[in-house]
């Protein structure tokens, strides 16, 4: 479960994230919808401290993590899957070593085991046979795939996908919406993926949080939305 | 600048925290020492050759003037070992390795790899820098020991071809010169190079900031940086040295 309180942040004189509050059941899919440059970043990076609010708590299952050291927020992120708007895989390493990065680094599973899940998850993204490649002979689409295969290999409790379908054709969005609601569901994951793809959002998303001008301007279901009279939600999802 | 200081030295008090502790890759340490070792030794043997061969000329013009050409093996010897080996080495190194360096992990650092580490659990200068310290650590007093020889068997090309002083004897000569001091004194000053250039490299691809164009600003600064260390502190070593040993 996820709690975050009175979360703000600035940069530099402009306030990015203005007194948030939002609370994640556990299980939960969470879609944040908002424009482009609203905080959307911003907001998942302090959920996992890579950012540290200038006010606010951030509960992760009761624990503040906003004043946790960061040797005792990496013993945190083993549990987290987090997936890089960018991707974020490392260059040096191929497709295979990137998946099995974190199975090496948190698990005691043998290299065949390791080899065969990451084929295994290769295949459920739709990249089978890709294993030696590097990530710059990759296209966007196919590294954005990469990664996220490596942020849910781990079958992490809890995980945050900052726009895993952005730079994707609608089919392949529909495709990997689905994955990972399914692969949450599977195991019962609190979930936070941010997007600006309105109709894969309400597809999988058990609530969505709409953000403008670093605030929460709404959340509920689609329906809830949909009946929403505010002109920010009506202008945003008409489109 | 203060506050840079005092995070570089953060930063470096961390890295010594890890190697400390053990929490060090040796794998990654073996592959970092590979790719730095490999890149540079081509580049180092062909300066200390040249440098070698110059010494011995014009040690031979000199030494020719008071009659004292046998001395010319002395001089090779002693100015590489001393001074020349261990400097050229680590600015070379420091121009090849160093920016390599800086401008991977600057990179990285661009591209969010570094902070995607930290949310896969992983303590990026436990996975990333320590290696590459240590890799440096390690290579860079090879490297000089192997660009002393070579400039020693340069010095010896000049001397037995265009000094006629006989082979065994020029041989002889240099060994007898080399004295473990001499050897020492350069042998400490490498690892304390290669410390500061490991350091000095690590911290700014760490700290780089503002995508390929930062990359490329934070490299220059980090060879620039290396550089004028490397001479400053060479200086001050010398002093040191002189002043306990002779
Ligand atoms: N490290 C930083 N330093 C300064 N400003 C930042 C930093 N990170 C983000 N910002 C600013 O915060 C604002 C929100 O950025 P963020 O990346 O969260 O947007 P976003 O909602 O994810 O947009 P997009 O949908 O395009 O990804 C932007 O105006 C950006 O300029
Ligand atoms: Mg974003």
């Amino acid at each position: 479960m996820i709690k975050i309180e009175n979360l703000s942040k600035t940069f530099s004189g402009k306030s990015v994230l203005d007194n948030i509050n939002l609370e994640i059941k556990e299980g939960e899919i969470l879609v944040v919808l908002g424009q482009s440059g609203t905080g959307k970043s911003v907001l998942l990076k302090h959920l996992i401290g890579l950012l540290k609010p200038d006010q606010g708590a951030i509960h992760i299952n009761a624990k503040d993590i906003t004043c946790l050291s960061e040797k005792e927020l990496l013993k945190i992120r083993s549990n987290i899957g987090y997936l890089f708007q960018e991707g974020a895989l490392y260059d040096f390493m191929n497709v295979a070593e990137n998946i099995a990065f974190p199975l090496h680094e948190h698990t005691q599973f043998s290299k065949k085991i390791i080899a065969q899940k990451v084929t295994e998850i290769l295949e459920i993204v739709d990249l089978k046979g890709i294993e030696k490649v590097y990530p710059s002979e990759l296209s966007g689409g196919m590294r954005k795939r990469v990664a996220l295969a490596r942020a849910i290999i781990l079958d992490s409790k809890i995980l945050f996908c900052d726009e895993p379908t952005s730079g994707l054709d609608p089919i392949r969005s529909r495709d990997i919406s689905d994955l990972i609601h399914d692969a949450s569901r599977k195991l019962n994951c609190t979930t936070v993926i941010t997007s600006h793809d309105i109709r894969n959002s309400f597809r999988i998303a058990d609530r969505v949080v709409l953000m403008h001008g670093g605030k929460i301007t709404a959340q509920g279901t689609e329906s809830e939305l949909r009946k929403s009279q505010d002109p920010f939600v009506k202008d945003f999802l008409m489109n | 600048m203060i506050t840079n200081l005092g995070r570089a030295l953060c930063f470096l008090g961390d890295i010594m925290r890890h190697i400390v502790c053990g929490r060090i890759r040796l794998g990654e340490v073996l592959k970092q020492m590979y790719a730095q070792g490999l890149q540079s030794v081509i580049i180092i043997m062909m300066t200390s050759l040249a440098s070698g061969l110059v010494l011995a000329l014009q040690g031979y013009v000199a030494m020719a003037r008071f009659g004292a050409k046998e001395y010319i093996s002395h001089l090779v010897a002693l100015s590489l070992v001393r001074e020349l080996g261990p400097v050229f080495t680590a600015l070379i190194f420091s121009g090849k390795a160093g920016a390599r360096i800086t401008a991977e992990l600057g990179t990285m650092n661009v591209n969010d790899q570094l902070l995607a580490t930290r949310t896969m659990g992983v303590d990026p200068i436990e996975f990333l820098v320590v290696p590459r310290i240590l890799a440096c650590f390690l290579v860079l007093p090879i490297l000089t020991v192997i660009s002393e020889m070579v400039g020693i068997a340069g010095g010896y090309m000049v001397g037995v071809g265009e000094a006629h002083i006989p082979g065994p004897f020029y041989i002889n000569q240099t060994i007898k010169a080399i004295q473990y001091v001499d050897f020492f004194s350069g042998f400490i000053k490498s690892f304390f190079f290669s410390i500061l250039i490991g350091w000095v490299c690590c911290y700014q691809g760490f700290t780089t900031k503002g995508g390929s164009l930062g990359v490329g600003k934070f490299t220059t600064k980090a060879v620039a940086y290396s550089y004028i260390f490397i001479i400053v502190s060479n200086t001050i070593l010398t002093k040191i040295i002189l002043t306990f040993w002779g």
